[in-house]
């Protein structure tokens, strides 16, 4: 089957697990042989966006920059993994209606959870007014309406979330599902199962 | 129908979520609605039709439930029994999902688009990939290995999702074995209320095994009102029952809710060792009196001519088919099967004298289909209460134990379909697969072996 190019979208507020979450799907969609790309907005912001601050309107042409990107990379057959705060809900619609095969998942945890972790110490600092235009703190982040998938890393796994996030994907068909190809039962298996039937009287 | 009819229905594809309660027999179901024990069925029973349904023979989920989600015979879908044998080596193995000739309703149901959901429904290890999800039963070696597709594991973990009880802890004792069907419930109602609500499905399936374990461990005790475990019993029951009404609650009108068992259930009298009645009568000699378990076919002295697999299956060593076979083929198998057909209905019950098998069916007289020739020769019926075991050796002919109390029947299998009038006919497992794919509106494949009842 010819990989069906796609978007998948993570938006959220810093520390939500947008990074770690695209990581792992980036690893898994390599284990099943597709052609993988990720744009986070931590690397971007140190090339192709190093020009541009956090004002709304740099945020705008920083997603802008990328959705483009996303678009070129996603109708010739990959499936891109852009991971962004992407807090406004008019600027991913547009990501949305220019990529076509776009699938939001919304990364979710409570501000005071994300405080609590800080893991860049970024709402520290914010907090303490010393970076301003902080979304969630001193800038809005708007949550998707009807996103594909709503993640919540406060009380889900990564591999519980991951698990959400391929099952779209399958259920989509931008990525077919897996399977195990193995026999039904090694020996010792085998000898375990036989031992569930002779403690059920079947042997 | 009419065109806005016609209209409504292609707006509202019809689903249906099925609860399958292994081994609950017609008749105790309808005695729980009557003392007042399933209040939530008693007035689901009011709103549907609660069926009395056969099985199938040999009457083991394996089987029955093969037949079930096929909707055509053993001899069509390979599988017939927890345990075979393939003739030329001799070799026993289990057959699974594998071995399934036939496709299954969730593979119909999903090649016409419909999204399903089948859980731990027997002889669906190793899953095969349906358009939803499928967690395969208690043949799975592991929860890892159960699951279609992988990327549904972690949830099913979080569920804290049970492959199975326990069943050698369960034999230790009947507080363990309580303590194990429970917490096995508790994960599966679980995981049904978490699948309902957060997936998109038009077919839900949830297997509930813990009936059937609970009747082979505590059957006895319930029927003699035992003062610890009969309470203890109908708990269990209370527990399936408010499940039951918990799920009507959520149901809209486009759902039908139906539930189902694949075989009754009653009181071990006495389990019989057809293996040693077969050697009593000279059909079948071992080189050596082998281990307990049996393994393997391996012992069975080439002289033999007769042998039998669990429950009741009794296979002739034909000449060119079973390993070092000797019974010739045509009018010498003719007559010897005949011989033990007719020995097994003139058996009795060493201690009263009462009769053990009721018939004892050529496999023809039962089956049809290009699997045929995997099936035993002959299959055993017992009456109620005979247990037919499959151990190559054992001392005696019957033995009753305290540990496995309850033993599975024929015609005493249940079927309810919620918003449904229909009259109680003669029918069986076969049906139940025509019947669902009527109430959502596919067609079914050619040939099934069962009719729809709606």
């Amino acid at each position: 089957m010819e990989q069906k190019g796609v978007t998948v979208w993570f938006t959220g507020l810093s520390g939500s697990g947008k990074t770690a979450l695209a990581l792992r799907l980036e690893e898994e969609l390599r284990r099943r042989g597709l052609k993988v790309e990720r744009l986070d907005g931590d690397i971007v912001r140190q090339g192709l966006t190093r020009d541009l601050g956090f004002s709304r309107e740099d945020r705008d042409k920083n997603i802008e920059r990328v959705t483009f990107v996303a678009k070129l990379l996603t109708r010739n057959g990959v499936a891109v993994l852009c991971s962004f705060i992407s807090p406004y809900r008019a600027v991913r619609a547009r990501s949305r209606q220019e990529i076509g095969h776009f699938v939001e998942v919304y990364c979710y945890a409570p501000l005071e959870t994300l405080i609590e972790r800080d893991v860049k110490g970024l709402y520290k600092k914010a907090i303490a007014g010393e970076i301003p235009n902080f979304t969630g703190i001193s800038d809005p982040y708007e949550p998707p309406e009807n996103p594909e998938v709503t993640i919540d890393s406060s009380r889900e796994t990564i591999e519980e979330s991951l698990g959400k996030v391929l099952r779209k994907l399958e259920e989509l068909g931008y990525v077919p599902p897996a399977t195990r190809e193995e026999t039904p039962y090694t020996a010792d298996e085998e000898a375990q199962v036989e031992a569930r039937l002779a403690a059920l009287g079947y042997l | 129908m009419g065109f806005l009819d016609k209209l409504r229905h292609r707006e509202k594809p019809r689903r249906v979520v099925l609860i399958g309660l292994d081994g609950t027999p017609y008749t105790f179901m309808q005695r729980l609605i009557a003392e007042g024990r399933a209040p939530n069925a008693a007035r689901l029973v009011q709103q549907g039709s609660l069926l009395r349904m056969d099985s199938v023979w040999p009457w083991v989920s394996s089987v029955a439930w093969s037949t079930m989600m096929t909707g055509v015979n053993p001899a069509r879908h390979g599988i017939f029994g927890f345990i075979d044998r393939d003739p030329a080596s001799g070799k026993q193995f289990i057959p699974t999902a594998r071995n399934m000739k036939a496709p299954t309703l969730w593979e119909v149901l999903s090649a016409a688009g419909k999204r399903v959901i089948v859980v731990n429904v027997p002889v669906t290890y190793p899953p095969r990939p349906v358009n939803g999800i499928l967690v395969g039963c208690f043949l799975s070696p592991s929860l890892e290995k159960a699951v279609y597709p992988e990327s549904f594991l972690p949830t099913l973990k979080s569920l804290g999702y049970i492959v199975d009880a326990d069943p050698w802890k369960a034999r230790q004792s009947k507080d363990l074995a309580l303590q194990e069907v429970n917490a096995v419930l508790e994960a599966r109602i679980r995981t049904l209320f978490h699948l309902f609500d957060n997936e998109e499905w038009d077919y839900l399936h949830l297997h509930i095994m813990e009936t059937d374990r609970l009747h082979h461990f505590l059957w006895q005790q319930m029927e003699e009102g035992h003062p610890t475990y009969a309470p203890a019993f109908y708990d269990f029951y209370r527990r399936i029952d408010d499940m039951l009404g918990q799920l009507a609650a959520k149901l809209d009108d486009r759902t039908t809710l139906m539930w189902m068992a694949d075989h009754g259930f009653c009181t071990v009298k006495k389990e019989v060792y057809v293996n040693r009645w077969l050697m009593d009568n000279g059909w079948l000699r071992l080189r050596t009196i082998p281990p307990d378990r049996q393994k393997g076919l391996d012992e069975v002295d080439p002289a033999s001519v007769a042998y039998s697999l669990d429950p009741g299956r009794v296979f002739l060593r034909v000449r060119g088919r079973e390993k070092d076979g000797c019974v010739a083929p045509g009018a010498e198998y003719e007559a010897l099967r005949a011989e033990i057909a007719a020995a097994a209905l003139e058996l009795r019950d060493p201690d009263d004298g009462a009769p053990v098998f009721q018939a004892a069916f050529r496999r023809e007289e039962l089956y049809h289909g290009p699997y045929l020739e995997q099936a035993a020769d002959l299959i055993l019926a017992p009456y109620d209460g005979y247990d037919p075991k499959g151990p190559l050796y054992k001392e005696t002919l019957t033995f009753k134990g305290d540990e496995l109390v309850g033993m599975h029947t024929y015609d005493d299998a249940m079927l309810y379909i919620g918003g449904q009038t229909i009259p109680q006919t003669r029918f069986s497992v076969l049906n139940v697969m025509p019947t669902i794919l009527s109430l959502m509106g596919v067609p079914p494949p050619p040939g099934l072996d069962g009719t729809s009842l709606v």
